[in-house]
């Protein structure tokens, strides 16, 4: 990986954890389309985007819903992308995945950490809030939201080009059995799916038929 | 309004648990109360003040409470209204957008695109079609917020039951179910059937979609630790002596 696309996935980095929260929330930061961005700037945007399909469908369940914490899937693919281009091989999809869902889990607890940080901002006594403190405020809570998801993705793309290079040039399964090892995992959150829209009872026959469809539109094409 | 819209896309910017949005609220405010307030700074100062306040709300429809808020504001109403109308909103704001948005839209059009990538779109085609079906619903939500909000003042709550919000989230129930449905459909006679050994992969997707329905968000984080455990024992087996690889 060239540096240029180090600085483009680690800019990426920062730009996608902003809008998991902090700024629009277009959802540019859902793993399907952070892992194309970022299989862009590799120079490959449909393994990333194969990347990013596999974790959306970890993150189906996951949403920043309030105040509860929640694995950050944005940063996450960027690193599990940049990660599989680096280092290659046929190790590269599962083991760059393996990474992003657990660099989701910190990334989560990074997000805590910054509004407790916000937290302490806002709670400590001073002035009067003007406009001016009002806009500073914000922009101080901006930036160092983007500053954690660049150095948390620095830090990701680091961690997972050192120790994931050899095990990916040694991984014995092939790409079929190593995508159908991460949608089995991936399949616990369609069940989780269901059971939110009001489970089998409720929703089985909506279910069925849509499964139904499913099977037969793979058979068609 | 519309510099109070573009700045609604910040309300989160400063998040929380002591004011939650309400460093943002105020700042997606400000253009406005400078306008009513303009000539006298003392009423500004006080007006930003009660409005940093603590306030919670799904952050595509916190519109609907500044357009409200700025309304009241121009009518000149006192500033125990003022709180006890947002005390009023941010609950509903919270639940509704919840429900329509994180619970229903969003899933919704994620998994129809996971449908449209997996039945072989390439990755361009499924990319917009998330990000440009999935923001229509985002923006025309936020501009609808924020005018029902402005036009209605503090009978906001009446628009918001006309408009069926909710109602709109209990319909796209089945359609989740149905995309659930055709994505698992899609997975186990592709990618599933695909990978062969006589059905195992089918098998086992099947009895971890049992566990998630059964068990719900709880099973969620298992199945996360068990995909990097079974990733990591594949790396660990193929590297002893005589191992897969």
């Amino acid at each position: 990986m060239g540096g240029l696309q180090l600085f483009g996935l680690v800019v990426l980095g920062g730009l996608v954890g902003l809008d998991g929260t902090s700024v629009g929330q277009f959802m540019v930061s859902r793993p399907l389309i952070a892992g194309a961005l970022a299989g862009w700037i590799v120079g490959d945007p449909a393994t990333g985007i194969a990347m990013g399909a596999v974790l959306e469908l970890f993150l189906l369940v996951s949403f920043p819903t309030g105040g509860s914490r929640f694995p950050e899937g944005s940063t996450a693919t960027v690193v599990a992308v940049g990660t599989a281009s680096a280092v290659g091989g046929p190790g590269a999809l599962p083991l760059g995945v393996a990474l992003g869902l657990a660099w989701g889990h910190l990334g989560g607890s990074t997000v805590t950490a910054l509004r407790k940080a916000n937290t302490r901002a806002a709670a400590a006594p001073g002035r009067p809030m003007g406009p001016g403190r009002v806009g500073r405020a914000l922009t101080r809570g901006i930036g160092m939201d983007f500053a954690r998801a660049v150095l948390l993705t620095a830090a990701g793309l680091t961690v997972g080009t050192g120790l994931l290079s050899s095990p990916a040039r040694a991984w014995p399964l092939s790409d079929d059995r190593s995508l159908a090892l991460l949608i089995v995992g991936g399949f616990v959150s369609a069940g989780i799916s269901l059971h939110g829209l009001g489970g089998a009872r409720a929703r089985g026959l909506w279910f069925l038929t849509g499964a139904a469809m499913g099977v037969a539109a793979m058979r068609i094409l | 309004m519309g510099a109070t819209f573009l700045r609604s896309f910040l309300v989160q910017g400063a998040w929380n648990y002591h004011t939650m949005l309400g460093t943002g609220f105020a700042f997606a405010l400000l253009p406005g109360l400078r306008r009513l307030y303009r000539q006298d700074p003392d009423a500004l100062e006080a007006a930003i003040r009660r409005h940093t306040e603590h306030f919670n709300a799904h952050p595509y429809l916190t519109g609907v409470a500044l357009g409200a808020a700025l309304r009241l504001e121009q009518e000149g109403a006192d500033e125990g209204t003022v709180r006890r109308f947002k005390t009023a909103v941010r609950g509903p704001l919270g639940s509704l957008g919840d429900r329509l948005v994180w619970a229903s839209w969003l899933p919704a059009v994620a998994l129809a695109s996971l449908v449209i990538y997996w039945l072989g779109a390439g990755w361009a085609w499924s990319s917009a079609f998330f990000l440009v079906v999935y923001n229509a619903g985002h923006l025309a939500l936020r501009v609808w917020g924020l005018r029902a909000g402005w036009s209605a003042g503090r009978e906001v709550a009446g628009r918001l039951r006309a408009a069926g919000l909710g109602e709109l989230a209990e319909r796209l129930g089945p359609v989740g179910a149905v995309l659930s449905g055709l994505l698992c459909g899609v997975l186990g006679a592709g990618p599933l059937a695909d990978a062969g050994d006589g059905g195992l992969w089918v098998a086992l997707a099947s009895a971890g979609f049992v566990l998630g329905l059964a068990a719900g968000h709880r099973a969620w984080r298992a199945a996360a630790v068990g995909t990097v455990v079974a990733v990591a024992a594949v790396v660990v087996v193929s590297s002893l002596p005589g191992g897969a690889g």
